[in-house]
C-alpha cells in the first residue's frame, strides 16, 4: 500500500502498513502466502492478543484507502463526470424534439413525466457506457497493481491474499453503484428541471404516486447495480490473469461486446439466457404493475452465479499465483 | 505444479458444477423424483374431464401464470416483421402473462424490453393498451358480452393452453386414437398427460400432448409432435401457474393521463368485427373450397393465385385444418408468402405442376393451374390429392 499511496494519494494509511510490512520486498513464495491465508482462517494468529477486532479494523481500513484511490483517481472521476452527462444530453433532447409532438412510446412518457427519464437513461446506457465504466476500475484492481510493481508491497503485510481480493471487489463493486447512482441522479435531477413532475404511468398503463415512483427507481438501481458488480467480478477474474490492466480491461469489454452481438441475432434466442447483459435491461420489471419480482429474482440470481462463479476463479487464480512484481 | 493448485482451482469447478447443477436442476429433479403419483383415470375419463374444465358452463378456477409459446416449424426465414406481429409468433419463443379471474374477466399482458401491451377484460368492456404507441383503446361489448363467438378457425386470442385444448378436443373422432401417457410435472404441478395421435400414417402430426391439471384438469400445456422430431414443433404452456384469484385491480383500467383514448363499439366479443370478417370470409372461400380427404389427412384446395392476395388472412391456411392450433393467418401474408414461395420445391406430375412449400406440421401446394393445397399431411399425400380434381 505504502508506494500506492505515495504515487496518487501520499498519506492514506500508509504509517500502520509501512510498520507491518517486515518481510523483504521481492518474490513472494506462494507457501508463504498460503501459510498467512490459512491462519487468518483458523483462530490462533500470530498477533493473539488484539486478534479479530483489529484484523477487522484493517480489513475495513484497506477498503477505505482503496476506495480514496479509486475515487480520487482522475481517470474514474472523468468516467462518472463523462456518465452524469449523458443523461443530461438525452434530456435536453427530448425537451427539444419532443415539444414538437407526434412522439410515441418511452419518448412521450419521458416528456411526460420527469422520473420516466431515469428509467431511460438507465436503459440506454446499461448497454455499453456503465459496463466499460465498471470494466476499468475492476479490471485495473489487480492488474494496476501488479504492473505497477506495488502488488508485492500490498502482500508483504499480513492481509492476506483472499482478504486483499475481496478488498478490491468490495471496491470495484462499490465504484459499480456509484456509476448506477450517479446515472440515476443526475437523470432524476434532469427530469425534475425539463419535465412536469407528477404521477408516474407504468408501461401496464397503471398510474402510481410520485413517491412510489421513486422507490421503484431505488429498486431498479438496486438491481442494475447488482448486474454491474456482477460484471466487476468478471473484470476481477481477468485481471488477476495480467499484469497489464488494459488487457483485463479490454477484454472485459470485449465480452460484453460478444454479448450483446450474440443477443441480436435470433437464431441464438436458446442461448441467450446465459449471458450477462441478457439480465441487465431486467429493471423494467419494476415498470409494471404489479412488479414482475419474479424477472427481479431470475436476474439477481443470474447475477449471483456469475459473482460466485468469477469470483471463486479470481481467487482460485490469485491465490496461488507467483507475484513477481 | 503446487500441491494445493488442484485444491484451489477445485472450487471454481464446484462452483461451476453447482451452477451447471441448478441451471439443468429442473429435468434432474424430475427424472429422480420420478412422475408424480396421481389417481389412475382412463383417456374417456380425462377428456370429460377436460371438457367439463374448458367447458363454459362449469368455468375456469380463477389463476394467473406465464404462458410459454414456443414455435419451431422449421418455416424457412420469415421477414423481419414488427415484434407484435402474429406472424412473429411462427418461430422463437414468447411469453405472455395472464390473470384470469371469471369468465369475464380477464387480463392479458406482453411484456417486451421496455415495453407492454395489455388487453383487459372486465365484463362487457374491454381495454387495449400499447405502451409503445402510448394509446388505449376502448372496446364497448354489446349483446352477446362476454360469451365466446364460437368459429371454426382459431383466433389470435388463443392465448391460452385452454382454448387451444378446448378446440384439439373438440376434434377427438375416429380418426383419432386417445390414450393417456405417464404423468409428467408442468408449472411445479402435476398434471395428466393426454394423447391424441392420428392413426392416418399420411399425417405429419405425430402426436399431441395436453397436459391436464391433477387436481382441478386445467389443461396446462399443449404440445404438437411432428413425425420424427423428439422436440414439439408447437408449444403452448404455462411455465408457472397459480390458481388463487389474481387481484382487483389487475381487471381495473384508467386510461393514464396524455394517453390516445379511442373508443369502438363492437357487436360481438372482443375480437369482434374482425372474426366476423374473417367468419364471413371463411364463408366465402368455404363454398369454393373443396376437401379431399376427411380427419386428419383432409387437405384443403382452394382456388388461389399468389396475385389475389392483396386482403389480409391467407384464406386456405385459416379455414383448412383445424387441428393446428397456429392456423390464423398473418396481417402481412403477401410478405410472408413471397419469401416462402422463393424457397418452395417445383414438383410436377400428371395433374400439372406446382411449388411444394414443407414445413414440419404443414405441406401446402401451389399448382401452376391457380390451385392451393393446404393439409397436415405428407407431400406424398398432397400431391395424390392433387391429383383428385
Amino acid at each position: 500500500m505504502s508506494t500506492v499511496d505515495t504515487s496518487t494519494s501520499p498519506g492514506a494509511g500508509s504509517g500502520v502498513r509501512a510498520g507491518e510490512a517486515r518481510r523483504t520486498p521481492g518474490l513472494v513464495p506462494v507457501a508463504e502466502t498460503l501459510e498467512t491465508t490459512e491462519r487468518h482462517a483458523r483462530p490462533e494468529t500470530p498477533t493473539p492478543p488484539v486478534p479479530s477486532a483489529r484484523e477487522r479494523w484493517a480489513f475495513w481500513r484497506l477498503l477505505g484507502s482503496e476506495l480514496g484511490l479509486t475515487f480520487r483517481r482522475p481517470r474514474n472521476l472523468a468516467m462518472l463526470a463523462v456518465i452524469a452527462c449523458v443523461p443530461v444530453i438525452i434530456g435536453v433532447t427530448l425537451r427539444i424534439v419532443g415539444g414538437q409532438g407526434g412522439m410515441g412510446g418511452i419518448i412521450a412518457d419521458v416528456a411526460g413525466n420527469s422520473l420516466m427519464l431515469t428509467f431511460f437513461a438507465l436503459s440506454f446506457l446499461v448497454l455499453l457506457m456503465m459496463p466499460v465504466a465498471v470494466t476499468v476500475v475492476a479490471g485495473d484492481s489487480v492488474a494496476g497493481e501488479a504492473g505497477a510493481g506495488t502488488l508485492r508491497y500490498l502482500l508483504a503485510a499480513p492481509a492476506g491474499r483472499t482478504r486483499l481480493l475481496l478488498v478490491k471487489y468490495l471496491n470495484a463493486a462499490i465504484y459499480a453503484y456509484a456509476v448506477t447512482a450517479v446515472v440515476a441522479l443526475s437523470a432524476l435531477l434532469t427530469g425534475l428541471v425539463l419535465f412536469p413532475a407528477g404521477p408516474v404511468t407504468l408501461l401496464s398503463g397503471t398510474t402510481i404516486t410520485m413517491a412510489e415512483g421513486l422507490l421503484r427507481i431505488l429498486i431498479a438501481v438496486g438491481y442494475v447495480g447488482a448486474g454491474m458488480a456482477a460484471l466487476a467480478a468478471i473484470g476481477l477474474a481477468l485481471s488477476t490473469f495480467t499484469e497489464v490492466s488494459i488487457g483485463a480491461i479490454a477484454g472485459t469489454i470485449v465480452l460484453v461486446i460478444v454479448c450483446q452481438v450474440l443477443r441480436a441475432i435470433p437464431e441464438l434466442d436458446s442461448i441467450t439466457p446465459y449471458l450477462l447483459p441478457t439480465w441487465f435491461t431486467n429493471f423494467d420489471a419494476v415498470l409494471r404493475a404489479p412488479v414482475d419480482f419474479g424477472a427481479l429474482r431470475e436476474g439477481l440470481v443470474a447475477f449471483g452465479a456469475y459473482i460466485a462463479l468469477f469470483g471463486s476463479i479470481a481467487w482460485a487464480r490469485f491465490s496461488g499465483k507467483d507475484i513477481t512484481s | 505444479m503446487r500441491r494445493g493448485t488442484f485444491v484451489r482451482w477445485g472450487v471454481p469447478i464446484a462452483t461451476a458444477a453447482v451452477i451447471g447443477a441448478a441451471i439443468g436442476a429442473g429435468p434432474v429433479i424430475a427424472a429422480v423424483s420420478g412422475e408424480p403419483v396421481l389417481p389412475e383415470r382412463t383417456p374417456q375419463q380425462l377428456l370429460a374431464d377436460a371438457a367439463a374444465a374448458t367447458g363454459k358452463d362449469g368455468g375456469l378456477p380463477p389463476m394467473s401464470g406465464t404462458v410459454q409459446q414456443t414455435a419451431s416449424l422449421g418455416l424457412p426465414a420469415l421477414p423481419q416483421t414488427g415484434v407484435e406481429s402474429p406472424l412473429s409468433l411462427l418461430s422463437g419463443s414468447h411469453e405472455v402473462k395472464v390473470w384470469y379471474g371469471a369468465h369475464d374477466k380477464l387480463r392479458v399482458a406482453m411484456p417486451t424490453q421496455m415495453n407492454e401491451t395489455n388487453l383487459i377484460l372486465n365484463g362487457g368492456q374491454a381495454w387495449y393498451y400499447d405502451s409503445s404507441s402510448n394509446t388505449a383503446t376502448k372496446l364497448t361489448i354489446k349483446g352477446e358480452a362476454g360469451k365466446q363467438h364460437r368459429l371454426p378457425t382459431p383466433q389470435p386470442t388463443d392465448v391460452t393452453p385452454q382454448q387451444v385444448a378446448e378446440r384439439l378436443l373438440a376434434n377427438v373422432d375416429q380418426h383419432t386414437a386417445v390414450r393417456v401417457i405417464n404423468n409428467a410435472e408442468v408449472a411445479g404441478r402435476p398434471a395428466y398427460q393426454l394423447v391424441v395421435a392420428p392413426k392416418d400414417p399420411g399425417s405429419l402430426v405425430q402426436e399431441i400432448r395436453i397436459a391436464l391439471d391433477g387436481e382441478n384438469y386445467v389443461p396446462l400445456q399443449v404440445q404438437v409432435y411432428a413425425k420424427g422430431s423428439a422436440e414439439p414443433a408447437f408449444q403452448l404452456g404455462f411455465t408457472q401457474v397459480t390458481f388463487t384469484p389474481p387481484a382487483p385491480e389487475n381487471f381495473t383500467f384508467t386510461p393514464p393521463a396524455g394517453t390516445k383514448v379511442e373508443e369502438r363499439t363492437l357487436g360481438l366479443d372482443a375480437a369482434g368485427q374482425q372474426a366476423e370478417q374473417r367468419a364471413e370470409h371463411a364463408k366465402d372461400v368455404a363454398d369454393q373450397l373443396k376437401v379431399v380427404g376427411d380427419g386428419w389427412t383432409s387437405v384443403a384446395v382452394v382456388p388461389f393465385s399468389p396475385s389475389d392476395l392483396a386482403p389480409a388472412p391467407t384464406p386456405a391456411t385459416g379455414s383448412a385444418d383445424a387441428h393446428d392450433p397456429f392456423g390464423g393467418g398473418g396481417s402481412d401474408p403477401s410478405a410472408l408468402l413471397d419469401s416462402v414461395l422463393k424457397s418452395a420445391t417445383p414438383v410436377s406430375g400428371t395433374w400439372g405442376s406446382g411449388k411444394l412449400i414443407k414445413t414440419k406440421l404443414v405441406t401446402a401446394l401451389v399448382t401452376d393451374d391457380g390451385r392451393l393445397l393446404v393439409g397436415a399431411v405428407t407431400p406424398e399425400e398432397i400431391i395424390e390429392a392433387a391429383g383428385t380434381k
